[in-house]
């Protein structure tokens, strides 16, 4: 299927090249998602932390800061999408040849960042087993790293990107 | 490989633009025609990126000219000059 057929009739790729959105394509809004989206990843972490040498176990507030830090996550992401137009989330057959560069470009960029915090995860997740016996804890905080192991890529793609030029 | 020029000597230049602007093409028109995003015919304008070959034959092929017509290693002279062999 050709680039302008697959564009046809699918929702997601309108969505993203919806002209309301462009406001989050600027690059100072997109570099202010990716930090914000960096500090609540790096807070939920460091509070994990807390919770497990404090008070060494699965404490409710960490449950209710895990959740409501996971659950703001979900807008904030949506719009550093809307910044990238999705390049990540998108099928290869909608995206041009311009556009497959930028994604695989940032994806090669952080590869071994990614990999390190990858493995940074697991351990993470072990120790925190290891020192607290809450699988539960451990798991919270792995997760997260292995999240921002993911996330790596978009926050490199959405920090580098050009401002779009607007007009016809 | 990469196309996003690190150098000077990268860079393809190109007269899209002035051929858009001949043609009365919108950015959006010629992507349409050619299967690429707005933004993309945008970045190549711009000298940003470099067009595939593929890519670069088809812009040619759409405005119907031959493709060092369109793009150049070289910077591209107005084309008053490359019509009428003079500069003003």
């Amino acid at each position: 299927m050709s680039y302008r057929a697959s564009q046809e009739g699918s929702y997601l790729v309108r969505t993203f090249d919806d002209d309301r959105y462009a406001w989050a394509r600027r690059s100072t809004a997109r570099r202010r998602l990716v930090l914000v989206e960096a500090t609540l990843i790096g807070a939920l972490v460091a509070l994990g932390a807390v919770a497990a040498v404090v008070d060494r176990r699965w404490s409710t507030w960490y449950l209710v800061a895990w959740a409501v830090g996971l659950v703001a996550f979900i807008p904030l992401h949506a719009f550093l999408n809307l910044g990238i137009r999705g390049l990540y989330d998108r099928a290869g057959r909608t995206l041009d040849e311009h556009q497959r560069q930028l994604r695989d470009e940032s994806y090669i960029a952080v590869r071994l960042p990614s990999i390190v915090l990858t493995f940074a995860a697991i351990a993470a997740a072990v120790a925190t087993v290891a020192r607290t016996g809450e699988a539960a804890l451990g798991l919270a905080i792995g997760f997260l790293l292995w999240l921002g192991a993911g996330l790596l890529p978009y926050w490199h793609l959405a920090w580098i990107l050009p401002d779009e030029e607007n007009g016809s | 490989m990469s196309r996003r020029p690190r150098t000077e000597a990268d860079i393809v230049h190109n007269r899209i633009a002035v051929l858009r602007a001949e043609r009365q093409v919108s950015r959006k028109g010629l992507a349409d025609e050619v299967g690429v995003h707005p933004q993309t015919i945008g970045y190549i304008e711009r000298g940003e990126y470099s067009p595939s070959l593929a890519l670069a034959l088809r812009i040619a092929r759409f405005f119907a000219l031959p493709v060092e017509a369109v793009f150049s290693l070289e910077p591209l002279p107005p084309l008053s000059e490359t019509v009428y062999g003079r500069n003003r």
